[in-house]
């Protein structure tokens, strides 16, 4: 291929050839593996959609033990990650808490190839570092992770010392299988550039932490919370929010650069915060309705529509997450996806370089440091 | 929708004004418009790095008021200390490196990268470094010298002692020439981080992390690794002929973008004559014998010298151990990471490119877990 025009945000470039994750923009479907996600949310374990990322099938009833032992015996960290967590000030933001432990615990001698093992490793290793943070926030002592539970349910165990109800526990296990993957996103492709250039699994899954930090990708859900309340507390609503829009304020939660329909997570999500949080629901679907018809006022020739992020927070809410842990759990979900990504790129890999177009000026000579005024 | 160019080949990313690799006629033009050859001789990584930055290089009071907040920042902070202090000395540098980096960038809250963050954070990769390296070796890590310049005070927290000037220059240059590199892998990933409204810590250990690659920065070591392995001109031609036949790749050879000898390889391959004149002469012929080899086996290919080659002969030259390689490298394109951060703040855009499906036709339905 000859050099391109520039392209801003590569939008349309193809980045990667996937058999991961489809995001269907045009029909709002996602697909995993050839499965449409709703025939995944709320009947499959996020372990099961994690050996699918990973394998490219689901797993068979032994495949499916072998993996839950194997994530349960991963879960404690090591040694040196146990006392990087303690070094850290209690106010860090999570997701720099998660970006520096993760780090810690993926430390190596000599560089290892990206594996599945490797990857269940370091997706056991989230909730435990999250959980332990918190209670550490919290002034509680850390709570040792349960072997008997599965992903879902041991987060939440460990996040408040005792066991959660079948519900909830069901309820954040859907969130984390619809968060798990979605295509060649920010996150993701920041994996895929740093698995190109051979580095280790660690590495990979570090950068996209930071990257799925970014209020344009993943860290703006509990944004969607503090708009909400601030929503909640004005007189009128509708008038509240053509006042921010006069003010170049941002609707939280809306808009995606692909889908054109209803974000088929968005769907599933709102349904549970019917289900789980009417008082959110009641005025999430307000501020929906309102939302959708002011920016569609404003560009009527563009798809709008509700993202994942917006019923997300409900959900997150009610399951008793505090909101600066809505981002790095993103994270305990997404984790599956990146370390899916990263031993696909791994398997046929070209380094991932692009090129730049250069505007600076003509080349000229530089002066010596006495000469320069 | 477009066809797909592996790697990303050819697809034009950004739009810079931080440097331009121009492949076709062997040029690396660093901001401002000045060509890497004509920077060397008048400018010290302070100055390249304030070039980087912001477009011109510095005067004499710049360039003090640089040296200061740089000297001021070396210092690593509580969580930096634990961190570092809790790793295994055994520890892959560049992972101490990432780790130690984001624990010292860690943070409250999200802040919009500042050039005031890309100097405090350039300032601390050779303490981080000088702290890995000494671990290593069952040494206490050393404190910063605040009288020193960059390079100088690197020498001195690796090694503890009154650093050599000649080592100093060999270093100072080394970290002139590779501080910036157009769009490559790790500058990229910095890029993609930066996109999606992160912070300047996250962005600089994604780029770290992309640099440990033995496809990127990791090249310089295994060019060192196979002169070693050659150990002597002489034993040169027998060890390339063997190797070529097992279809082994030479390490230091071959650039996706240059077409003609890369500028840095021609001005290191200069200095490592009086660096290091015993591994220079296994360099040297060996550097002969590998591009015959290759123009033999590729007349079409454009072999050329990469840096990665001659870096490693100046990097032993300048006493610097072959496991801080990749460190080194990480130490002098942070400035490059973190100009190419800044400037794309002036017109951020999430960077999220398509993909191509290759799974099954959608539409699958899942069987039950026991029916499987």
């Amino acid at each position: 291929m000859t050099s391109g025009t520039y392209v801003p945000g590569l939008e349309g470039v193809i980045g990667a050839q996937t058999a991961i994750s489809m995001v269907d923009g045009a029909n709002g479907r996602l697909v995993y593996q050839g499965y449409v996600i709703a025939d995944l949310a709320e009947q499959m374990s996020f372990e099961e959609v994690a050996f699918l990322l990973w394998k490219g099938r689901l797993p068979n009833p032994a495949e499916l033990d072998a993996l839950s032992l194997e994530l349960a015996a991963s879960r404690a960290l090591s040694q040196a990650a146990n006392v990087a967590l303690d070094a850290l000030p209690m106010d860090t933001d999570p997701m720099d808490v998660l970006r520096s432990v993760v780090s810690v615990q993926g430390v190596e001698h000599r560089l290892e190839k990206p594996s599945v093992p490797l990857a269940i490793h370091a997706t056991a290793s989230f909730p435990t570092i999250l959980a332990m943070f918190n209670r550490r926030q919290l002034g509680l002592a850390p709570v040792k992770p349960r072997a008997d539970l599965g992903h879902a349910a041991n987060y939440l165990y460990m996040l408040s010392g005792k066991e959660s109800s079948p519900e909830l526990v069901r309820a954040l296990n859907t969130y984390l299988v619809l968060l798990a993957d979605h295509g060649m996103n920010a996150s993701t492709f920041t994996a895929r550039v740093i698995a190109s250039t051979e580095s280790d699994l660690t590495s990979c899954l570090v950068g996209a932490i930071g990257a799925l930090k970014g209020p344009a990708h993943g860290g703006a859900p509990s944004a969607v919370i503090d708009q909400l309340e601030l929503i909640r507390a004005a007189d009128d609503a509708e008038r509240w929010m053509r006042d921010a829009r006069k003010g170049k304020v941002k609707f939280m939660g809306f808009g995606h650069r692909i889908y054109r329909v209803y974000d088929p997570r968005a769907t599933i999500l709102k349904d549970m915060c019917r289900r789980m949080n009417p008082k959110f629901y009641e005025l999430a679907t307000r501020v929906e309705e309102i939302a959708l018809r002011i920016l569609h006022e404003e560009h009527p020739e563009r798809p709008q529509s509700t993202n994942v992020e917006f019923y997300s927070a409900g959900v997150l809410e009610a399951i008793g997450l505090p909101k600066e842990y809505f981002s790095p759990t993103f994270a305990v979900s997404r984790v599956a996806g990146w370390s899916a990504h990263v031993l696909e790129q791994a398997a046929n890999n070209r380094i991932i370089r692009p090129q730049s177009e250069y505007i600076g000026p003509e080349p000229r000579k530089p002066v010596p440091l006495a000469e320069r005024g | 929708m477009a066809e797909f160019s592996p790697g990303l080949e050819g697809v034009v990313a950004a739009e810079t004004a931080v440097s331009e690799v121009d492949g076709a006629n062997g040029r690396l033009i660093y901001r401002g418009g000045y060509l890497i050859e004509d920077l060397v001789p008048v400018a010290s990584y302070e100055e390249a790095a304030y070039l980087l930055w912001h477009g011109e290089l510095p005067n004499e009071q710049e360039l003090d008021a640089l040296r200061q907040q740089m000297a001021a920042a070396r210092n690593l902070n509580q969580s930096a200390r634990g961190t570092l202090t809790a790793m295994d000395p055994a520890t892959d540098p560049m992972d101490v490196l990432r780790t130690v980096v984001s624990a010292q960038g860690a943070a409250k809250s999200l802040t919009k990268p500042t050039l005031d963050e890309a100097i405090a954070l350039t300032a601390i990769f050779p303490t981080i470094v000088g702290a890995a390296y000494r671990r290593r070796q069952g040494k206490e890590p050393v404190e910063p010298r605040a009288d020193l310049g960059h390079a100088a005070n690197l020498l001195w927290m690796m090694d503890g002692k009154e650093p050599e000037a000649a080592k100093v220059h060999l270093v100072d240059t080394y970290l002139v020439l590779l501080a910036d590199h157009g769009l490559n892998a790790s500058t990229f990933a910095a890029r993609v981080v930066a996109s999606t409204g992160s912070d300047l810590t996250s962005c600089v250990v994604g780029a770290i992390a992309a640099l440990k690659g033995p496809a990127h920065g990791g090249a310089t070591l295994a060019a060192r690794n196979m002169l070693d392995k050659i150990g002597s001109a002489d034993n040169a031609e027998k060890w390339l002929t063997e190797a070529h036949a097992r279809h082994d790749r030479f390490s230091g050879f071959g650039h996706r973008v240059y077409r003609t000898y890369d500028p840095r390889a021609k001005i290191l391959r200069e200095m490592a004559k009086s660096a290091a004149p015993e591994l220079y002469k296994t360099a040297a012929r060996t550097e002969e014998l590998a591009l015959k080899i290759l123009h033999e086996a590729h007349p079409e290919r454009p072999n050329a010298t990469n840096v990665d080659f001659w870096a490693s002969v100046v990097l032993t030259g300048a006493g610097v151990p072959k496991e801080l390689f990749t460190t080194l490298f990480a130490t002098s394109r942070v400035a490059g990471w973190t100009a190419h951060v800044l400037e794309s703040l002036s017109d951020l855009r999430i960077i999220r490119p398509a993909s191509r499906w290759i799974g099954p036709q959608p539409g699958k339905k899942p069987l039950q877990l026991a029916k499987r």
